[in-house]
């Protein structure tokens, strides 16, 4: 059973705006999933609608088998929120702020944990401070500290590191790390693609409500890890020869374009041998070029095929 | 029923509360005195008994429904305005509570701080006045119960308000003249016969009539009928919180 199960999750805002078109989507337990997508594309939408702030139009939504609409207790015990905006009471102090988050989920008092998570979130020496008088980042830290205060099984971070410096992301994706460890399911969304790679074990991508792609990492790595030679002939050909058919080549449509696919991390990649097979063939190379595949190619390829679908 | 979350957004509204306590018990204690000095000075020196109660004791009634209702509407008012307006009601809608946990957190909170200041008005009026209450309890019930639908009103104003001008608009165009015109420094006998009528229309004439029932054994209007007016307007109250609750309107998107 997946922890978080969307299926068809539809959102059409009060002005008839379509914010979710359909989203399918499965996430498993202890899973860290990264939703990219660039503004707009619906991931707030897509949280709000499983965590209870905005009402999905349409669709069904569980949460550890419970549906976030009609069992909307037991499902919303599961999970913490750290949403996007930072929405704190100014006047509050740390410490009684984060009880208080505790508190709405009817959980015991609990000192020892409330001073472990600001202990490790560095706000413990703050705790007496006032929310107001805190940065930027400090503030960021209170609202996981808050998410983290009821010990959900189910954590949402809606763009965590957008505009936060180098130490607190560091530190998030350390306690990212020790919640994984905890068997913890995290959802994370993100323009970061770096960030996407340093923490998720699948990565989904999401553009005007749909997702477009939901892979495992470590799959995506490998045709990030796909190189393209690129091979410009003198003259052009009509079909690659035969002699050929061992590689995995294709043929540009003006004829002198062959481009070469082989993984960077295979043991040969067979560029020398390529090479040699060309010339034995007859063919006379002019120019020889590589690129690399990356997630942001992939990522920017998808969304503006899906552009470009919708013209 | 999740009561742990009513007990932690009660305390945190009380929290509040108590963060500007000062300012809290000062403002009636000074409002108060100031309205004995005006009212009682200038106008009891002409009248100086409304039915056999001296002038300065008949407007204490009046003056504890005045400040209790204005306080339940605006503490309860702002209680669920703010989070709206600074972003974290965010928080109440994802946590595993229902609207009626939020109500009853909320206005309970606000019910308390109005009831607070009652209880503050009623000390510092009895400073200046002989006072002797003839049925105790029925006062405080009146004041309970006026502290609790009136802080209702006032959660209802706090959801629908948009912007901060609307949150002020309702209790000072509405609220405020019903109150001063309820016949808190005046007793309906002493108004012309078509204003009699007129006041009539005025729910806060019930309670007030009730109140000072409760405080003098006399009445405006018979107690039964002010036991239901503050009935049905409880009533009401909770009929809309409920409707707010089934449709999520003004809070969830
Ligand atoms: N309350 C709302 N009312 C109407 N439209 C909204 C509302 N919230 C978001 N939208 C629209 O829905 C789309 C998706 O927004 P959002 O989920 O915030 O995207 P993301 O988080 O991916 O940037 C945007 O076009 C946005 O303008
Ligand atoms: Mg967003």
């Amino acid at each position: 059973m997946a922890m978080v199960d969307i299926r068809d999750a539809r959102k059409t805002y009060d002005g008839g705006f379509e914010a979710l078109r359909g989203v399918d989507l499965q996430i498993q337990e202890g899973e860290i999933l990264a939703l990219l997508g660039p503004n707009g594309a619906g991931k707030t939408t897509l949280i709000s609608a499983i965590c209870g702030i905005t009402q999905p139009t349409a669709g069904q939504i569980e949460v550890g088998g419970h549906d976030v609409v009609r069992d909307y207790r037991e499902a919303r015990k599961l999970i913490g929120l750290v949403p996007q905006e930072i929405n704190l009471e100014p006047f509050e102090k740390v410490a009684s702020t984060v009880a208080f988050s505790r508190g709405l989920f009817g959980l015991p008092k609990n000192d020892a944990l409330i001073e472990q998570i600001l202990r490790k979130l560095s706000l413990w020496e703050k705790r007496n401070d006032r929310v107001m008088a805190l940065s930027g980042g400090m503030k960021r830290r209170v609202l996981i500290a808050k998410a983290l205060s009821h010990e959900p099984r189910v954590l949402f971070l809606d763009e965590p590191t957008a505009g936060v410096d180098v130490e607190l992301r560091r530190d998030m994706w350390q306690i990212v790390e020790e919640l994984r460890q905890d068997g913890v399911t995290i959802i994370l969304t993100t323009h970061y693609i770096e960030e996407a790679e340093a923490i998720a074990d699948r990565v989904g991508v999401i553009n005007k409500g749909q997702i477009l792609l939901v892979e495992d990492k470590d799959s995506l790595m490998t045709r990030m890890g796909k190189k393209e030679l690129t091979v410009e002939l003198d003259a052009p050909i009509s079909d690659i020869p035969q002699s050929l058919s061992d590689f995995d080549l294709t043929l540009g449509s003006d004829g002198k374009t062959l481009v070469y696919a082989y993984d960077t991390a295979a043991e040969r990649t067979g560029i020398a041998r390529l090479m040699a097979a060309l010339s034995e063939a007859g063919l006379v190379v002019r120019d020889v070029s590589t690129a690399q595949n990356s997630l942001e190619d992939i990522f920017v390829g998808l969304v503006s095929d899906e552009q470009e679908a919708a013209q | 029923m999740n009561f742990g979350a009513i007990k932690a957004i009660y305390r945190n509204e009380m929290a509040r509360f108590f963060r500007t306590l000062a300012q809290s018990f000062i403002s009636p204690v000074i409002s108060t005195s100031l309205y004995f000095v005006v009212f009682g000075a200038a106008i009891g020196s002409r009248i100086d008994e409304v039915e056999g109660v001296s002038y300065g004791a008949f407007i204490v009634p009046g003056l504890i429904m005045l400040s209790v209702i204005t306080q339940a509407i605006s503490n309860a008012s702002f209680g669920i305005y703010f989070p709206k307006f600074i972003g974290t009601i965010y928080e109440l809608l994802s946590a595993p509570v229902n609207f009626f946990e939020i109500v009853i957190g909320y206005v309970g909170a606000a019910a308390t701080k109005a009831l607070f200041i009652g209880v503050v008005i009623l000390g510092t009026a009895s400073l200046f006045v002989d006072l002797t209450i003839m049925h105790p309890f029925a006062m405080l019930a009146f004041l309970v119960l006026t502290c609790i639908s009136f802080a209702l009103l006032g959660f209802i104003i706090g959801i629908w308000a948009g912007n901060f001008e609307q949150l002020q608009l309702v209790p000072l165009l509405i609220i405020t003249p019903l109150i001063f015109l309820g016949g808190s420094f005046y007793s309906i006998s002493m108004l012309p016969p078509v204003w009699q009528t007129i006041t009539l229309f005025n729910p806060v004439v019930y309670l007030i009539s009730g109140f000072r029932w409760a405080f003098f054994g006399m009445a405006d209007v018979p107690i039964g009928l002010s036991l239901l007016a503050i009935a049905v307007f409880t009533g009401l109250c909770l009929a809309v919180v409920w409707w707010i609750f089934k449709t999520g309107w003004r809070i969830r998107t």
